[in-house]
């Protein structure tokens, strides 16, 4: 009955955490531990089966609907570190590829194209991409522009693919270094 | 009352309330699914009873606690986790419809 008591308050404390955070992925990684906790609470209430179909349904599967669900609701930032009078990510002009290029894979994936442009002129690409969750990085070196975005982001994959019908146009892939926390 | 009983019925309190306060439609969605597995942990802590072994029977058990809300309950789990990709796909068809996430700004948008 100790067991019991210390796991249902252990449970409110988590809840009330879930209730109060406010980052989207935070939340989703409580309730995955709320699943765990209420698992093991069902288990000790003599309900084996009940805890097997939690700890597969709630704190696996459940997450990881949320996941997919929170991922295709955010929008593509796009960092335009071109000059001021460069017309490539322009809507209006004729010459704007890359807004013709980027418009087109946005509504492939049915995503939010938010452009930006670059300021802080102290960072690294990588400080850039980790702190501001920047999803692409667009500017002009030798004559060409350079769409660099993340490796690990998979539908940049599609995006090099359909730059391959524009000559003047490169995309890198930049491997994210280990999180250091 | 015993106290097992009422720290469940907290847990199916502050569901409602995440329920009831949020903004934010995944973090709804969430508080959903607290009072869900809450409520099943409710119902199993009505019809356990202490000493009581799992209804698994051999032979040789004598004293078993209350199989009814097992059988009851297991149902709710998996159909707890069918209305959350139901929600969750609404949600994404309203975020691609109205642009944002918050309750407010889509009453607002809807007029």
């Amino acid at each position: 009955m100790n067991t019991i008591i210390f796991l249902q308050t252990l449970l409110i404390i988590v809840a009330l955490t879930v209730t109060f955070l406010k980052d989207n992925f935070r939340m989703v990684i409580f309730f995955s531990v709320f699943s765990l906790i209420c698992s093991s609470l069902y288990f000790f209430y003599m309900a084996p089966d009940l805890a097997l179909a939690e700890v597969t349904i709630g704190s696996a599967i459940v997450p990881l609907i949320f996941i997919i669900a929170i991922s295709k609701q955010r929008g593509f930032v796009i960092i335009n570190d071109l000059e001021k009078d460069d017309d490539f990510l322009s809507k209006e002009s004729e010459k704007g590829i890359g807004y013709k290029l980027l418009s087109e894979f946005a509504e492939l994936y049915k995503l939010n194209l938010v452009i930006e442009d670059y300021e802080d002129e102290d960072d690294t690409i990588f400080g850039v991409f980790r702190v501001r969750n920047v999803d692409l990085f667009v500017s002009k070196k030798h004559g060409k522009y350079l769409l660099e975005g993340k490796s690990t982001n998979i539908i940049m994959n599609k995006l090099a693919q359909m730059a391959k019908d524009y000559p003047e146009i490169d995309v890198v892939f930049v491997a994210e270094e280990e999180t250091d926390d | 009352m015993r106290i097992d009983i009422l720290l469940s019925f907290i847990v199916v309190l502050i569901g409602i309330y995440g329920l009831c306060t949020s903004k934010n439609i995944i973090k709804s969605v969430i508080s959903l699914n607290i009072t869900d597995a809450a409520i099943v942990l409710l119902f199993l802590s009505i019809g356990s009873s202490e000493g009581g072994d799992p209804p698994i029977l051999n032979g040789t058990i004598s004293s078993i606690v209350d199989p009814i809300p097992q059988a009851l309950m297991i149902t709710a789990i998996v159909i707890g986790a069918a209305i959350t990709a139901m929600a969750l796909m609404l949600s994404i068809k309203l975020f691609h419809y109205y642009g944002s996430l918050n309750w407010k700004d889509i009453m607002e948008k809807e007029g």
